[in-house]
């Protein structure tokens, strides 16, 4: 009958060893492209905004003001930079595109595959720039790339040549 | 009219929207005489979100992140659809590594599909134990998925151009590891569903449906070659690398029957699992003869497709996915229609459901293969 042919893979499976791992006291083992939760890396922050337009559903809030180097030495130009106020993402909003990420001019966001932040009210999942910055301690190194693949484009703009020396003629 | 000639007054049963066996918010408003079904009426839209009217305020990227959701089941079926069509539309040529790659996502996530279904359908024919033996499989093959795209389900790896980056070190010898593992315990999966008794007394001869009214209402995919309407974009209509794996004596063949009861769309489900996994080896081994190379194109800072009109349609695993784009030389499409699989499929309810069994609905229902955020778009 062939209600047995079921019972005994059921029997067969019955004596192997499982593959479920329980949870929260086995971690689970995330490859490093997972996307968990966005970490900012402050300092490499320019307050450009691209990464809050391309947002598809406009979940990051950015706000700065601009301040004024004094000249380092004397008869030089004043500078002027812009600091970093608010830098908020709503991962209550989020869609974990990783748009914003790809757009970063400056390398400032990244993705961690850490995923423990759940709350209890969803307002807590604002997560402001001191927090995102906390997770940039658990952001692991890329994957090294297929063999196959193509340089990364990095590594080819190093090997050109550089461009405009300033010296011209022999 | 009453059974045995007494007095009785039709019921109307809502099923859902809340309902287990709709499993997601489909509601079905049933006539009934007796236990018999009279008329049954598909009601949806409790989940619509307007995606035509979403894409039209997004560029072609932000597309990708929306596009990957309405089938959650198929997210990188989704997402080929779209930038294909665009890549169309640019004239863009994209790299021959990227177009394999690309090949060998959608039928892993092909396989993933079915399996889904493969577990959940004898769930809903009270069998509990095949989804366990379906989501150990899954989890082998949603691991090497999540190792290259980062996702578990929306996976936003296309660009328009290619894919993302490039797959990690050592992945495809992980792929094939995961081919092998599942392919060797299909068996397993296989002999608590086919040719299971109970599983053939729910299913055979219930739920008939006929090619030409799988024709009439746009039925596709599984559900439609059941019914012995053979047809498969990727065969007929090839894009991405199938023109060379349909190709005779390739590993690609449209699987079909000709029943197109509840029992022959389980059996192409089951028999298009094999095929996937043959198509995703071929594809494999296809990569390790191809040269080294690029996987995307460079990109302009604003993407803007010429003006004109585009409509791309795609294999996914529930059936016909296409997109209707709309450009007038904006970076936004003007008007981006979306045709899923799932919506025309369940609107065939009407017609089915008449006439069986409440007992069965369930069963149909089942086999229809929908996901609900298809269906309401």
């Amino acid at each position: 009958m062939s209600l047995v042919k079921g019972l005994v893979t059921t029997m067969r499976t019955a004596f192997r060893r499982t593959t479920t791992k329980e949870y929260p006291d086995v971690r689970p083992e995330l490859p490093p492209r997972s996307r968990g939760v966005i970490a900012l890396l402050e300092e490499n922050c320019t307050s450009c905004m691209l990464c809050a337009r391309e947002c598809p559903d406009w979940c990051i809030y950015i706000d700065s003001h601009k301040e004024t180097i004094p000249a380092a030495t004397p008869g030089g130009r004043e500078r002027q930079r812009n600091v970093l106020d608010r830098f908020d993402i709503d991962f209550s909003l989020c869609m974990y595109c990783g748009i914003c990420i790809e757009v970063c001019p400056f390398d400032a966001l990244f993705w961690s595959p850490q995923f423990e932040y759940a709350e209890f009210d969803v307002r807590d999942l604002l997560h402001d720039k001191e927090r995102l910055g906390v997770w940039m301690g658990t952001v692991p190194p890329p994957p090294a790339l297929d063999v196959k693949a193509a340089e990364p484009a990095e590594i080819a703009a190093a090997r050109r040549p550089p461009r405009g020396t300033g010296l011209v003629g022999p | 009219m009453g059974v045995g000639g007494l007095a009785t007054s039709d019921m109307v049963l809502n099923i859902g929207p809340q309902h287990p066996a709709t499993h997601g918010v489909l509601r079905l408003k049933i006539v009934l005489d007796g236990e018999r079904i009279v008329s049954a009426d598909p009601v949806i839209g409790y989940m619509h979100r307007g995606v035509d009217k979403l894409f039209e305020v997004r560029d072609y990227r932000q597309i990708i992140a929306l596009t990957n959701r309405h089938d959650w089941l198929a997210a990188f079926g989704n997402e080929l659809g779209i930038v294909l069509a665009v890549e169309s539309m640019l004239g863009m040529e994209v790299p021959e590594r990227a177009v394999w790659l690309r090949t060998l996502l959608a039928e892993l996530n092909r396989v993933l599909s079915h399996l889904m279904f493969l577990g959940s359908y004898p769930l809903e024919l009270g069998a509990i134990t095949p989804v366990f033996y379906a989501f150990r499989e899954r989890e082998e093959i949603q691991a090497v998925m999540e190792e290259a795209t980062g996702g578990r389900m929306h996976y936003m790896f296309n660009r328009v151009g290619g894919l993302r980056e490039d797959v990690p070190a050592g992945w495809t010898g992980r792929v094939r590891e995961a081919l092998t593992a599942v392919r060797r315990r299909l068996p397993d999966l296989f002999s608590l569903v086919s040719g299971n008794d109970i599983v053939i007394a729910r299913t055979r001869g219930v739920g008939v449906l006929d090619a030409a009214t799988c024709a009439a209402y746009g039925v596709t995919g599984p559900i439609a070659r059941a019914s012995g309407l053979d047809l498969d974009l990727r065969r007929d209509q090839p894009y991405l690398a199938y023109a060379e794996l349909f190709a005779p004596g390739g590993p690609g063949r449209v699987v079909t029957r000709s029943a197109g009861d509840c029992m022959a769309r389980l059996e192409v489900l089951l028999e298009q699992l094999e095929v996937s996994l043959d198509l995703a080896q071929a594809c494999l081994d296809r990569l390790e003869t191809l040269p080294a190379g690029p996987v995307n194109q460079r990109l302009p800072k604003v993407l803007k497709v010429p003006e004109g009109e585009h409509y791309a349609v795609t294999e996914n695993p529930l059936g016909f996915n296409g997109y209707l784009v709309v450009s007038r030389g904006e970076k936004t499409p003007w008007r981006c229609k979306l045709r899923s699989a799932s919506f025309s499929n369940v609107q065939v309810l009407s017609e089915m459901l008449p006439g069986h069994l409440v007992s069965d609905m369930v069963a149909i229902l089942g086999s229809m293969f929908f996901v609900v955020g298809d269906v309401d778009k």
